[in-house]
């Protein structure tokens, strides 16, 4: 499904699964109030709270956007902005 | 006689403005629903969404006034409309908090090692993150 729309929206970056939420669990970043996220035995049990993350190149945290509420997210500007401030 | 008239007459305005205020309920909760998804739209959905909360509660309250002043059959159909709408929006709001682990990873940290399969179906190893700048967005793959 993700393979097949990366043509359609022209992708360039790494797209990872984590259907488990095992990467999600190892930045801590699971959402732990309600959520609707897909319910079953084989479907994660919750999601990830949207999070974007700067890292530099030795792989540490140099910035970091974690949404306080589903309903409202950092558009790409902040990210260009961020990028800007700590890379130039 | 001419008394009971008046009182009919009196309902029956009462009725019509009661039909009005069902259609006016209505109203509000589209126009703040187009105002909404048009701010989502632009990912700029206000962090104080009092004003929504409270447009988003009118509208029932102006629903359950119209029954109150008893309106046309139309006019329920209208008022329905607000109240369910009016209620699910704003309990929408009221569970769209995230709340994430008691020690999520911060500025400062550096990445904990994890492997993923990209959509390729090969292996992610985080130690291939090292050597440039990246950057990381958790997000839901689905709705």
């Amino acid at each position: 499904m993700i393979r097949a729309k990366r043509g359609v929206h022209r992708l360039k970056a790494t797209m990872l699964s984590d259907r488990d939420l095992a990467v999600t669990d190892a930045f801590g970043l699971r959402n732990q109030a309600i959520h609707s996220g897909p319910i079953g035995e084989d479907a994660a049990e919750a999601l990830p709270v949207p999070a974007t993350l700067l890292l530099d190149k030795k792989g540490t945290v140099l910035w970091m956007d974690v949404a306080e509420n589903y309903q409202r997210r950092q558009g790409p500007e902040v990210v260009l902005a961020a990028l800007r401030a700590h890379l130039d | 006689m001419d008394e009971q008239k008046a009182v009919m007459k009196n309902a029956a305005s009462s009725k019509t403005l009661g039909t009005a205020l069902a259609f006016a309920a209505l109203a509000l909760l589209i126009a703040t629903v187009i105002f909404w998804f048009n701010l989502a739209n632009k990912v700029s959905i206000p962090a104080n969404r009092t004003l929504f909360v409270f447009a988003f509660l009118l509208a029932p309250v102006l629903g359950v006034a119209s029954f109150v002043m008893k309106a046309r059959w139309f006019g329920s159909i209208a008022a329905v409309a607000a109240i369910i709408g009016g209620v699910f929006l704003t309990a929408t709001i009221a569970i769209s908090r995230q709340q994430v682990a008691d020690n999520p990873i911060t500025v400062g940290d550096t990445v904990p090692y994890f492997t993923a399969v990209d959509d390729q179906g090969d292996q992610f190893v985080s130690d291939m993150l090292y050597g440039t700048p990246t950057v990381i967005k958790f997000f839901r793959a689905h709705w």
